[in-house]
């Protein structure tokens, strides 16, 4: 039996016991929806209907309703794609690689930063297929023989490469989730009255038992899931910084990008697990799960990964200079002081000055000044990729070609759409599923549960 | 799909016999015309099966039936018997004449299955055998919906024998009453049309004829004929010519009398004797860009800087005073003009009397007489009287005429007080293409056909007679004004008849001549000029201070005098100075504009926006003209392009831009008053950065420095990298062990940026070509134009990485001052279309190959496979790819200016290339089409294509010669030659792309 | 309460403390029953151990199948784009597999995982009998939440070790 120094925070407040974490977790499952989740749904619905229909004029007339022009051929589509997986990243982050580390705070998060995971890589999803001009033809890029003969992808594509990273990453990441769901979901089925209810859960929980056996090969899977995630989470930014990294436009062809992007990917994602979390742990009233102290440890690594992304960007730019390519220099000085001057310096202020302030901990330990932080940041990733990929081409190699963008209220529009899918399926997903891994949790109760520590330290270690 | 088994057909096979092998190299004993399903390469190179002969066959068959559905709405009738002239999917060619009313050119019509579908250049050694934007956009004129259908009696439709007899009637009575009938036409220099205006002035006492010119010569025509008794300009001829000096003269752009760009490019091959071109101008025009020397002057400051020359050069005319730069520059200039003994030519533009006068007297005494200016060798196709002109309106609204009859002009644009003469007419009778401004004030108005439909014959040139003929069958009830005129006068001669007539009294073999679309003739007896009577012209002329205020200086774009303003082609088609399309618009210096109040923003979509104002001519006014601030404006002048501001043209042309005739001003310029007006002007332009940046883009070089150094390793050095064998040049440091491409063919093109003046006819030629549609002017306002070839063009910049070093001034502020252009700018253009690299960045990066290279050397892109994720066009470093942001074909947007959604435009369409749909990327293609057709014919001959065998569209429509298309394998090309040549380097090298164009070192004479 | 009826009867003891369970389980097996199932709602650790459960080899599996990817990923590159119809895509060498291999790279990482990860799972699922509408197979809700249940076939003596085990009820089915 594992025994944790009483000098360690503990990860559960209050006195509580396995059953109570049990009724703690169902909660929001077995009661109906507080009028708040209601009012926050039906507006996050209405964006996404919004959303939709952007997307079907899209569709029905042609790319062309977009800002697009001759020369900046992506601009809010892919912006917004890449923002979207980075934020999906945390999720991954937190579960697999904090499981690997072997760290227990994480348990109280991680099933919520995987749901924000799936749903965020879904919105993602959705602008690569619907940037295309053809969107009808999207299937084209998968290997499949098609009605022109022996007409196959091409893999030297980096776009390619995402299909398939995007693809491998969303689908490993919901069956490591759902693998973790099992048991909760059984839990509830045990509980549950209503038989409708009893049903659902029933066939959501395939069964599950808790076997000795079965929990052996739980956590063996689990480990072995989160093995594979942990690379798995590093390439697939990594594949999307090729889309730019492998081009020759200046500014996108960089080789730190890799690294670059993956930083800037659990940079932007733990901010968006944050800010997720401050309104979960608020409105299901889980203080004691979530406490400051999760807080805090995600504050300082955005901290760590903001200051990274700013050595990043400091980075690009000497060696812009230092490249003495006349292309290179240009590209980087237009960035700062160009046309889009304002997109450069407002990426600067959220994502390197502003985490700063989490040296501090009275910062870092502020709830409102985290929530605060964390959208800041959300906004200055966003505003990272918008640099990357319109302030690059806009003006590249032949001046004759140089052209501005600005959104069209479709480009709008769907953004917005795909922020109201997002917390839709999150909504639903806070109502309906054990949003805290609780089986997990309790493996952690007596030793890192408040009453439990104080126990220990009262009578001291005897075992 | 094809098999692989040999089958020996006979013992002789077997045996190998030489005949069988003649047999086996022409794949068929007697041609057939295997072409017609044989259309694409790979069934070519595949043996074809039996099986695989009846796929095609089908094919073809179930393609043609289903294509017939998509036929217009005109009758049309399966030939019982096929001619054996026409093989569906084989064009023909003719020979024949363009002319608009304001242009001349000789060319050939391609003709696919009885349609018309392409202009091209007429045969070597003709005059005028250039196509100009104008020239190749005609084609379109000819499917233009907004034609006019039938005759028109008092607004209700009618038909031929109505109106004529209504007209005859009106002649008649006109006779009886002693009243005029008038015959008004723009410049007539056909032969059968002036015998047959003969026959009528025989049997109308009272008829008259006055010819009417657009853009009026009136004036130079005047003097040039009381100094040859010619009513013609003299033949300029540049060949003879070491310097020319042109005021204000758009010689190379606007519509002239005589193509001089393929003679100038002739003469601008670098090296010694090269021809020196210095302009003196107001606006900056395309002919100032391609000026060696450039200097800035206003219209009223001309007559006197030319009498300061005439009286340099020996001559006398009165002295006035000008400013200092000015007379210092002449000085120079009248140096030149001495040295250059005799090898010298001054052109004017505009239609000054003083000034024609005065540039007469100029080129007599610099000796031009007879050597550059061919006084003895009239050119006949500018023949308009403004005299003439203003006596008929006096004569309209005095009632003085009883008949009028307007035959292929438009008075009432072109001559602002025409149209309330014509209402005062008792009878009027216009013979038009279109219902236009003039014909809707007319009693009577019947369609005229258009050049490609119609028979004719002109002498544009003394020792030159050419014939046009129709390439198809009148596709409205129109009636050539020969038949009209033949009519009145009793002559019912067909106009074929009237024309071959004409030929045969020149002595002429009518069927030859038709076939070579004309023939050489007796130049007649026309004197030349005497030098020493032009001379004393100069003491003549009333030589004018120059004027204080704004002065106003005419131009004409590629949309030329307007007649054929409904050409969307032609709108779409960017003027190679401001980039700016689908307008005319105020040229304005910087300087003025910011005295004025005027103003040009890019809002934050890269859309441009400038400020209204209103010009003020005399007593008239045109309201609401868009102000653009163009760089090399001489300051206190503006400039204007006709031919827009039309009412009545069609829907393309209705409503855009302004009139610039409604000024009443003949002679090209005139002193205008400028206001500001309220709102702003949205414009359309394609180009947003005017300069350089400090970049090897055009690489260019002093011919001194040319001369100097022929091996070009100081002015035309190539990019090298360290690699870690050292270092190494873009086509040595590669990551990659190649493919072949020494084997077959291997495709180039070279673009010479020296014989490149701009002009755009490339564009149009491709534009046509290709299908490419036209998407209009919001559109383009959007930066989305669709051009596979456009010319690029770089203003130079007072800022320079040299002066930021000397000046210690930083980066930042230098690549701001750099993005501004100089006030006085020198001018480079560089045609750029896809570059075919063989490190082609675009095909890498395409999810699902759409686009991948050919062993030939091209960058294939399959429409059908592209699912339009623009990866392609982001990583393209010339961005020359074009994305199909809508169905231009079926979207309403655009139904007013693309003519693939008009049922007659649709019939321009060129049937070997696709017409690509929505979300699809499209870019030049090197006109595969074209290089698959010349294979073809290269295999049935049982011959390698030979160099020179055929060319894209753009090298065709180059007149300059600056672009040369060819197979760099074959060691005999010309491609192969201008490679090797020290002016050649690729744009953007250092890419390390590979492209297979390349492009000459542009050579300044400076 | 969910009785399952089986021949030989079954006698479940259920546990209201993790640790207690461990040594419940170990001194019912130092008296020498034999124990065929427990329940637990969380992975107790240790008590594979104290059941003597053997290691699972599902690791080396999910090995086999990222191997698996791994060849299918080579296979499909190497028949697209070099034996099919090898195209000349921007210049790049596509002679042989190798030549063109590194813009292959990350196909060949992704199907590996996704191939480990997916068939792995499936596995899982499969040999714990886990599938969408499965009855539960645990006899006592209550082993979801806080209660820990040991299942034993019945004995002599049994009852006393159980009990003396700290057993909190005991049921015989």
């Amino acid at each position: 039996m594992h025994y944790e120094s009483p000098v360690r925070q503990p990860l559960i407040l209050g006195d509580k016991s396995y059953n109570q974490i049990t009724e703690d977790v169902v909660r929001p499952i077995e009661n109906p929806a507080p009028r708040s989740w209601w009012m926050v749904f039906s507006i996050a619905l209405v964006m996404f209907l919004w959303g939709v229909g952007c997307l079907a004029y899209t569709v029905g007339t042609g790319i062309g309703v977009w800002g697009l022009n001759k020369t900046v051929g992506w601009a809010w589509d892919i912006t917004n794609f890449v923002w979207w997986v980075g934020i999906g990243h945390a999720g991954t982050l937190i579960s697999a690689v904090l499981l690997l580390f072997r760290q227990r705070w994480r348990m109280a998060i991680n099933r919520s930063a995987e749901a924000m995971t799936i749903f965020s890589v879904i919105q993602a999803g959705l602008f690569p297929v619907f940037h295309m001009g053809r969107v009808w033809m999207a299937y084209w890029v998968l290997p499949i023989p098609n009605q022109f003969g022996s007409l196959w992808v091409n893999f030297n594509s980096p776009l390619l490469w995402d299909v398939f990273a995007i693809s491998t990453y969303l689908s490993v990441s919901v069956v490591f989730w759902y693998v973790g769901l099992i048991p909760d979901f059984a839990m509830v089925r045990d509980r549950a009255v209503n038989p409708v209810q009893k049903h659902i859960y029933k066939i959501l929980s395939f069964g599950w038992g808790g076997k000795a056996k079965a929990w052996q090969r739980f956590e063996e899977v689990s480990l072995v899931l989160a093995g594979l995630a942990t690379p798995l989470v590093l390439s697939v930014h990594t594949i999307v910084s090729m889309d730019f990294a492998t081009s020759v436009i200046p500014g996108w062809h960089t080789t730190i990008f890799p690294p670059y992007f993956v930083a800037g990917a659990i940079f932007s994602g733990f901010a968006m697990v944050q800010s997720l979390l401050l309104i979960v742990r608020k409105v299901f009233k889980m203080e004691d799960y979530i406490t400051v102290q999760h807080i805090e440890m995600m504050n300082i690594v955005i901290m760590v990964t903001g200051s990274i992304v700013g050595v990043a960007y400091i980075t690009e730019l000497f060696i812009a200079w230092y490249s003495g390519v006349e292309y290179e220099q240009y590209a980087f000085l237009n960035r700062a002081t160009g046309p889009y001057w304002w997109a450069y310096w407002s990426m600067m202020t959220c994502n390197v000055f502003s985490p700063q302030f989490m040296w501090f901990k009275k910062l870092r330990t502020n709830l409102v000044f985290t929530f605060v932080i964390s959208i800041v940041v959300n906004i200055g990733m966003w505003f990272e990729r918008f640099v990357i990929i319109v302030t690059s081409l806009h003006r590249d190699y032949l001046p004759s070609s140089w052209s501005m963008f600005s959104p069209s209220f479709v480009d709008v529009g769907i953004f917005v759409g795909t922020i109201g899918f997002f917390f839709v399926l999150f909504l639903l997903y806070a109502r309906t599923f054990p949003v805290i891994a609780q089986a997990e949790l309790k493996t952690i109760l007596k030793t890192s549960g408040e009453a439990q520590k104080k126990h220990h330290s009262d009578h001291g270690a005897h075992h | 799909m094809a098999s692989n088994k040999v089958y020996w057909k006979s013992f002789d096979q077997l045996a190998n016999t030489e005949v069988s092998q003649r047999l086996a190299e022409n794949e068929f004993a007697q041609d057939i015309p295997a072409d017609v399903f044989l259309a694409d390469e790979r069934s070519m190179e595949a043996q074809a099966s039996r099986r695989d002969f009846l796929k095609f066959l089908g094919f073809s068959t179930a393609a043609a039936t289903l294509a017939a559905c998509e036929q217009p709405i005109i009758e049309s009738v399966p030939y019982v018997v096929k001619p054996d002239s026409l093989t569906p999917g084989v064009p023909s060619f003719y020979a024949t004449a363009y002319t608009d009313g304001q242009d001349y050119a000789s060319v050939l019509v391609k003709t696919r299955e009885g349609r018309p579908i392409k202009i091209e250049p007429g045969d070597a050694g003709r005059f005028n055998r250039g196509t100009n934007a104008r020239a190749q956009a005609s084609v379109l004129s000819l499917y233009d919906s907004a034609r006019l259908r039938g005759p028109v009696l008092n607004g209700k439709e009618s038909d031929w024998s109505t109106v004529e007899a209504s007209l005859k009637k009106a002649a008649d009575a006109a006779l009886a009453q002693g009243t005029q009938f008038v015959l008004l036409t723009s410049s007539v220099f056909s032969p059968a049309l002036q015998a047959s205006i003969e026959r009528l002035r025989q049997a109308y006492a009272n008829f008259q004829h006055v010819e009417l010119d657009a853009v009026s010569q009136s004036n130079n025509l005047d003097v040039w004929e009381s100094l040859t008794g010619v009513r013609a300009l003299p033949y300029v001829d540049l060949t003879a010519a070491n310097l020319v000096v042109s005021f204000g003269s758009d010689f190379l752009g606007s519509g002239m009398a005589q193509q001089l760009s393929s003679d100038y490019a002739t003469r601008r091959k670098p090296g010694n004797g090269m021809l020196r071109h210095v302009e003196l101008e107001s606006n900056l025009s395309l002919t100032g860009s391609n000026a060696d020397k450039r200097v800035k002057i206003k219209p009223s400051e001309v007559s006197g800087a030319l009498a300061y020359l005439v009286n340099e050069l020996g001559g006398s005319a009165s002295k006035i005073a000008l400013r200092d730069d000015l007379t210092k520059a002449l000085k120079t200039v009248a140096g030149e003009l001495k040295a250059a003994n005799g090898k010298a030519v001054v052109l004017v533009g505009g239609d000054d009397a003083n000034q024609a006068k005065l540039s007469a007297a100029l080129n007599a005494l610099v000796g031009a007489f007879g050597a550059t200016l061919r006084t003895d060798k009239p050119v006949y196709i500018r023949r308009g009287n403004d005299a003439r002109v203003a006596n008929l309106i006096g004569d309209l609204k005095a009632k003085r005429v009883g008949a009028l009859l307007v035959a292929g002009t438009n008075p009432v644009y072109f001559r602002p007080d025409f149209a309330e003469a014509i209402k005062a007419a008792t009878f009027s009778w216009a013979l038009t293409d279109r219902m236009d401004e003039t014909a809707q004030l007319c009693t009577a108005a019947a369609p005229e056909p258009h050049y490609l439909e119609a028979w004719g014959d002109f002498r544009p040139v003394a020792g030159e007679y050419t014939v046009a003929q129709p390439t198809i069958k009148n596709l409205f009830d129109s009636k050539a004004l020969l038949e009209v005129l033949g009519a009145l006068s009793g002559d019912s001669r067909s106009a074929k008849d009237q024309v071959a007539a004409s030929a045969t009294a020149m002595g002429l073999n009518w069927n030859q001549t038709l076939h070579d679309g004309g023939a050489a003739v007796a130049s007649g007896s026309v004197a030349g000029a005497s030098a020493g009577v032009a001379a004393a012209l100069a003491s003549s002329a009333k030589v004018a201070k120059p004027a204080q205020g704004m002065e106003l200086a005419f131009y004409e774009n590629a949309v030329g005098a307007g007649y054929q303003a409904n050409n969307p082609w032609l709108h779409e088609l960017p003027d190679p100075v401001t980039r700016l399309t689908w307008d005319n618009y105020l040229t304005m210096a910087a300087a003025d504009a910011l005295a004025l109040g005027f103003e040009n923003e890019t809002n934050s979509d890269g859309s441009l926006d400038g400020s209204y104002a209103n010009v003020k001519v005399g007593k008239r006014v045109l309201e609401n003209v868009p102000v653009f601030i163009q760089p090399g404006q001489t300051a206190g002048t503006v400039g204007l392009a006709y031919g827009y501001g039309r009412t009545a043209a069609g829907k393309v042309a209705d409503a855009m831009g302004v009139n610039a005739y409604s000024l009443g001003v003949t002679t090209g310029s005139a002193s205008v008053e400028i206001s500001k007006a309220e709102d702003m002007h949205e414009f359309a332009t394609v180009q947003l950065g005017h300069t350089m940046m400090g970049r090897r883009i055009v690489n260019e070089v002093s011919l001194a420095d040319f001369i100097a150094d022929p091996s070009g390793a100081s002015w035309n050095e190539k990019p090298t990298f360290h690699t870690i064998d050292g270092m190494m040049n873009s086509e040595e440091a590669n990551l990659w062990a190649d493919h072949d491409h020494e084997t077959m063919h291997m495709w180039n093109m070279s673009i010479d940026l020296n014989s490149c003046t701009g002009c755009g006819a490339c564009v149009v030629a491709c534009h046509i070509e290709n299908n490419v549609p036209v998407v209009g002017k919001q559109e383009i306002r959007n930066l989305r134009d669709m051009h596979w070839l456009r010319i690029d063009r770089y203003y130079s910049s007072d800022m320079s990485k040299e002066r930021a070093e000397d000046e210690n001034i930083g980066g930042i502020e230098m690549y701001a001052k750099m993005e501004e252009p100089s006030e006085s700018p020198s001018v480079v253009f560089q045609p750029v279309m896809c570059q075919h690299c063989n490190h082609a960045p675009c095909e890498t990066v395409c999810p699902v190959g759409a686009t991948v290279h050919s062993r030939e050397g091209l960058n294939h892109m399959a429409y059908n496979r592209c699912i339009g994720t623009r990866y392609c066009a982001n990583n393209c470093p010339y961005k020359v790819r074009r994305f199909n942001w809508f169905n231009y074909m079926a979207n309403e947007q655009f139904a007013d200016v693309n003519p693939a959604q008009d049922d007659y435009g649709r019939m321009v369409l060129n049937p070997d290339v696709t017409v690509r749909s929505r979300g699809v990327m499209e870019k030049c293609t090197m006109c595969i089409q074209r290089v698959q057709y010349a294979k073809l014919e290269a295999k049935k001959a049982g011959q390698p294509v030979a160099d020179g065998a055929f060319t894209t569209a753009c090298a065709e429509a180059c007149d300059s010669g600056a672009i040369t298309f060819g197979d760099v394998n074959n060691a005999k090309s010309a491609v192969r030659a201008a490679k090797s040549d020290a002016r050649a380097y690729h744009l953007l090298e250092e890419v390390g792309t590979q492209p297979s164009v390349f492009y000459m070192t542009k050579v300044r004479n400076a | 309460m969910a009785h399952t009826t089986e021949p030989t009867p079954v006698v479940r003891a259920l546990y209201h403390d993790d640790d207690v369970l461990i040594s419940a389980v170990k001194e019912i097996r130092a008296a020498g029953y034999k124990i065929t199932e427990v329940y637990t709602p969380f992975p107790v650790h240790g008590l594979d151990k104290a059941m003597g459960l053997k290691e699972t080899r599902i690791a080396m599996a999910a090995f086999m199948y990222g191997l698996l990817g791994l060849t299918v990923a080579v296979t499909l590159t190497w028949y697209m784009m070099i034996s099919d119809w090898p195209q000349n895509i921007g210049g790049k060498p596509n002679y042989n597999w190798g030549m063109n291999m590194p813009a292959f790279v990350p196909i060949l990482f992704e199907l590996t995982v996704f191939f480990a990860a997916h068939l792995m799972v499936w596995t899982y699922l499969v040999i714990n009998g886990l599938y969408p509408g499965a009855d539960a197979q645990n006899p006592d809700p209550r082993t979801t939440d806080d209660y820990f249940m040991v299942e034993l076939p019945a004995a002599d003596g049994l009852m006393d070790v159980l009990k003396k085990s700290g057993a909190v009820e005991i049921a015989e089915a």
